[in-house]
């Protein structure tokens, strides 16, 4: 071959196979480089650019992750712990990458944490900007872009891992291979609602209001995502309902926010579909550190306020006098109106087996047990939702106005039966009256576990110390006073019960009886009106009103089904159906959030207690004086409407200038309930009477009004 | 001759009261016990990696600063590894009127438990040296003060209010590279404070593994 002609020949077959050897060989490093795979995830950096890159063109770049099963990497707010995956690029003069497009998380609860994150596999869209001086390399015609990936990958435990990509992207042609996975990703974007959502700041929580959302989602659950970390409170319980087009929401906020954002972006979801909207802040953010130019005074001397041993008055509690004080309160507990009336029946069908001495032993032994056990349980219960970190006291499940309600229908149908209303041989199915009639020891054990569970709202005297003193200490021994409550419950009983002369003191079973159950019925509906009450105090006038009504209705249901024949079934159905109806439309009043401290107006004497406000005052000079109370507590409006009322009393107060804090625990409320550990108590009634210089002086719970002012007199 | 009353039917009126009483304990939802800046620090009481109880009445009067910790976690061995938390407890231990209590609230049956023995030995080998180490397995100190990672740094002043919770630096982060370019929060907040100044970041976030607590009911 002529060597002149072969030169440019070789030359042109070199530069045609570079030119599709170099992509080629490219292609080859590209796979290699633009994936990192760890244990837990296989990350790849892909690009999508359909019309080439060039200006005005749309070029996406992205950072897939596929995780193992169960392993999952964490959103913009990756919740209450955790770290978002952060993306830095390196790019060449001319091209600029944006943020990423963060597709809709989901809540990854883990115990009483939550984080929000992404598992199975995601794609971080991030948008780049092509600028007219965008000149790429010399031979190789392509985007050459390098990211610095981190990423936090957790299971159990967290592993926080990097990566390096490098990915080459054409400029000229069209780079459409990860189209599929791109689209899927823009499809999982939320999608931007017009403004006018607000956030509104209403005392320890966020009230959200979005509006546009699509009509289609109207009534269904949305799940929520705020984009901004440390303001919400993650794992807590939060409250949703529709109002009309308008979503909103009640979120409580974390106690220790570092953030006070002006605007709040928000994703919504449901389903598949998520919603983006930029929230208007109204309202100011509460203050987060007090200002601490001077370092406060001390306020009070230096006994410790601790959540064991002391007691009233700085008395500290032996487990002897806890376990004293437990029994007789429980004995108290017999006179309450709500446990009377069983006692008082039960006492009455010894008169039914008047010469059964052994079964009167046992039948009584029996109940005991069950009653003694049920309080062990209950307590136990309590102890352990505290350990859980609960903020629970003694009386907690009346906290909840669907347990007053529950409790109010529950006494309302005793009621009824005592009063004569309905008889439970019509309801009982033969085969259960035949099993309890076999066995009845286990009628008597069941009969101290309804007797225990029917007290349990009651607060007797001297049981507040004891509980209070009861909950610091190891967990046997706490229980033993639980159980010492129950023994001195059930001691009447049981004592009637061995003891003969009682059985024989009893007049003869005769119509005196019925006259005597009927009698019964009314403590009873005593104690129906005062859970009404406290209703009324939780959820305000509508909810009582409502929990009245639906008594009302289910009275007649119940006397529905006395009757025989068609008469019953006609009566029954209307009944069942006006029931069903009420409940469905004013059913809702009785749980209704109702602010609390409204009972306490503006002019009068008690203030409002507050965290701190005790400190406050205290270090501006002035004594304090504290009534921890709530609306379920009888000893508590006995004590507000006798000794606290006291003329006398009060002029006293008036003079030493003291101030009158009334906390109220009607509702649950952590801070009062940290309160009242403080002072070695955890139940109410507790008065406290604060002063500079001294320790805290514990009033007794049946408060005497000589008492109260034997104690101002020496402030 | 009574005839058969609610009352006088134990299984029947048993069953409903029960229901009533015992299972709606838990219907009135979480409540969660986190405390507040600028309000008194929750009290607590616990027994250390030596065996000694201790409590937080106990340090009234000193600057108590309490660090959650869990050797296990990535982001607890970027400052121990790099010496950096070890300096500011001896830092903070420097001052004369500061306290450092180390708190580790995992629980017994997660992977990453140990035992006092072995914090103890995992202390002298990193040369960390706080006032005490606080055994928290039930999580109830952990859940009083909301320490939701670790670390989570807390300060509480001599007269016992809460001046300080959040992370340790400004740059959440597994890289120890960042440590040098990161303001250590707790550094400049007990400096402040000895000072009487008001704190400048009081509360910030605070970055790591998950605080590893025993489910709740």
């Amino acid at each position: 071959m002529n060597p002149v002609h072969a030169f440019p020949r070789l030359l042109a077959a070199i530069v045609l196979i570079a030119n599709f050897a170099l992509p080629t060989w490219t292609l080859a490093q590209n796979s290699a480089k633009n994936v990192v795979t760890t244990p837990q995830v296989r990350a790849e950096l892909m690009a999508h650019a359909p019309q080439g890159v060039e200006p005005g063109k749309p070029v996406w770049v992205g950072l897939q992750i596929a995780h193992q099963p169960e392993w999952h990497t964490y959103w913009k707010n990756s919740g209450d712990s955790g770290l978002p995956t952060r993306l830095e690029w390196k790019l060449p003069a001319g091209v600029t990458a944006g943020e990423i497009a963060w597709p809709a998380p989901i809540k990854i609860p883990i115990g009483n944490l939550a984080n929000y994150g992404f598992e199975n596999t995601v794609l971080l869209p991030v948008p780049l900007t092509i600028a007219p001086d965008f000149k790429p390399g010399l031979l190789a015609n392509e985007l050459d872009i390098e990211l610095r990936a981190a990423w936090l990958v957790c299971k159990k435990e967290c592993i926080p891992e990097e990566g390096t990509f490098t990915l080459k992207v054409p400029v000229k042609g069209s780079t459409a291979i990860n189209g599929a996975a791109f689209e899927r990703a823009f499809a999982a974007q939320p999608k931007a609602l017009a403004a006018g959502s607000t956030v509104e700041i209403v005392d320890k929580a966020i009230k959200v209001s979005l509006s546009g959302l699509p009509a289609t989602l109207q009534g269904k659950t949305l799940g929520f995502f705020p984009e901004t970390p440390e303001v919400i409170e993650t794992a807590a319980q939060w409250t949703q309902a529709w109002n009309g087009a308008v979503w909103t929401a009640s979120v409580p906020l974390t106690s220790l926010r570092s953030q006070s954002p002006a605007v709040m972006p928000l994703v919504v979801t449901a389903g598949e579909q998520a919603f983006r909207a930029e929230a208007k802040v109204l309202g100011s953010w509460p203050a987060v550190a007090a200002p601490a130019a001077v370092p406060p005074p001390p306020v009070l001397d230096s006994a410790p306020r601790s959540t064991n041993a002391a007691g009233p008055s700085g008395v500290t509690l032996t487990l002897g006098l806890a376990l004293l004080g437990a029994l007789v309160g429980g004995l108290i507990l017999n006179l309450m109106p709500c446990v009377f009336p069983v006692l008082a029946i039960k006492v009455l069908s010894f008169t039914q087996h008047a010469d059964d001495r052994r079964g009167h032993r046992i039948s009584g032994m029996a109940y005991t047990a069950g009653v003694v056990l049920s309080f062990v349980a209950l307590g136990a219960l309590m102890l352990a939702l505290r350990a859980a970190g609960e903020q629970l006291g003694w009386g907690f499940q009346l906290q909840s106005p669907t347990v007053v309600a529950l409790l109010a229908v529950l006494f309302t149908v005793i009621g009824l039966n005592l009063a004569g209303v309905f008889e439970f041989g019509a309801f009982l199915p033969s085969g259960v009256a035949s099993l309890e009639a076999r066995h009845p020891m286990v009628n008597s054990f069941l009969s101290g576990v309804l007797a225990a569970a029917i007290a349990s709202p009651c607060t007797a005297p001297f049981m507040g110390a004891s509980l209070g003193f009861a909950v610091g200490l190891p967990a046997v021994q706490a229980l033993a006073v639980f159980a010492a409550i129950g023994f001195g419950m059930a001691l009447p009983y049981l004592a009637a019960s061995l003891v003969p002369a009682v059985a024989r003191a009893l007049p003869r079973p005769g119509a005196w009886m019925e006259t005597f159950r009927r009698l019964m019925a009314f403590p009873m509906f005593a104690t129906v009106a005062w859970l009404v009450w406290v209703l009324g105090q939780q959820s305000g006038i509508d909810g009582a009103g409502a929990l009245l009504a639906l008594l009302v209705g289910l009275s007649a249901v119940v006397w529905a089904f006395t009757l025989k024949g068609r008469s019953r079934a006609v009566v029954a159905t209307l009944s069942v159906a006006s029931f069903a109806l009420l409940a469905w439309t004013i059913g809702p009043n009785v749980t209704k959030n109702v602010p609390m401290g409204a009972a306490v107006a503006a002019t009068d004497r008690w203030q409002p207690w507050e965290p701190g406000r005790v400190d406050q005052i205290v270090a501006a000079g002035q004594p304090v004086f504290v009534d921890f109370t709530a609306a379920w507590c009888v000893t508590c409006q006995y004590n507000k409407k006798t000794t606290l009322s006291d003329a006398a009393l009060l002029a006293d107060l008036d003079a030493k200038k003291v101030v009158l804090l009334r906390a109220d625990w009607t509702r649950r409320d952590p801070a009062i309930t940290a309160a009242l550990g403080e002072l070695g108590r955890n139940g109410v009634p507790v008065y406290v009477i604060y002063k500079k210089g001294s320790t805290p002086v514990v009033l007794s719970e049946v408060l005497s009004v000589e008492e109260v002012r034997s104690v101002i007199a020496r402030l | 001759m009574l005839r058969r009353l609610f009352l006088a039917s134990p299984l029947l009126s048993t069953a409903t009261v029960s229901a009533a009483v015992f299972a709606t304990a838990f219907i009135a939802g979480h409540a969660h016990s986190a405390p507040t800046l600028g309000q008194k620090a929750p009290e607590f009481s616990a027994t250390d990696t030596a065996g000694k109880p201790r409590a937080l009445a106990d340090f009234k009067g000193k600057y108590v600063v309490l660090e959650w910790v869990n050797p296990n976690c990535p982001f607890v061995k970027k400052h121990y590894n790099s010496a950096n938390m070890q300096g500011t407890q001896k830092d903070a231990l420097g001052k004369g009127n500061v306290v450092w209590l180390a708190v580790n609230s995992t629980e017994r049956e997660h992977p990453d438990y140990m035992t006092p023995a072995q914090l103890n030995a995992w202390m002298k080998d990193k040369a960390s040296a706080p006032t005490a180490m606080l055994m928290d397995e039930a999580g109830s100190i952990g859940k009083a003060y909301g320490a939701r990672t670790t670390p989570h740094l807390y300060i509480v002043n001599p007269q016992g209010t809460l001046i300080y919770a959040g992370g340790i630096d400004s740059i959440p982060s597994g890289r120890a590279d960042d440590i040098k370019t990161a303001t250590n929060y707790v550094k400049q907040g007990l400096a402040e404070a000895l000072a009487g100044k008001p704190l400048t970041a009081a509360a910030t976030q605070p970055y790591g593994c998950s605080v590893k607590y025993k489910s709740s009911l």
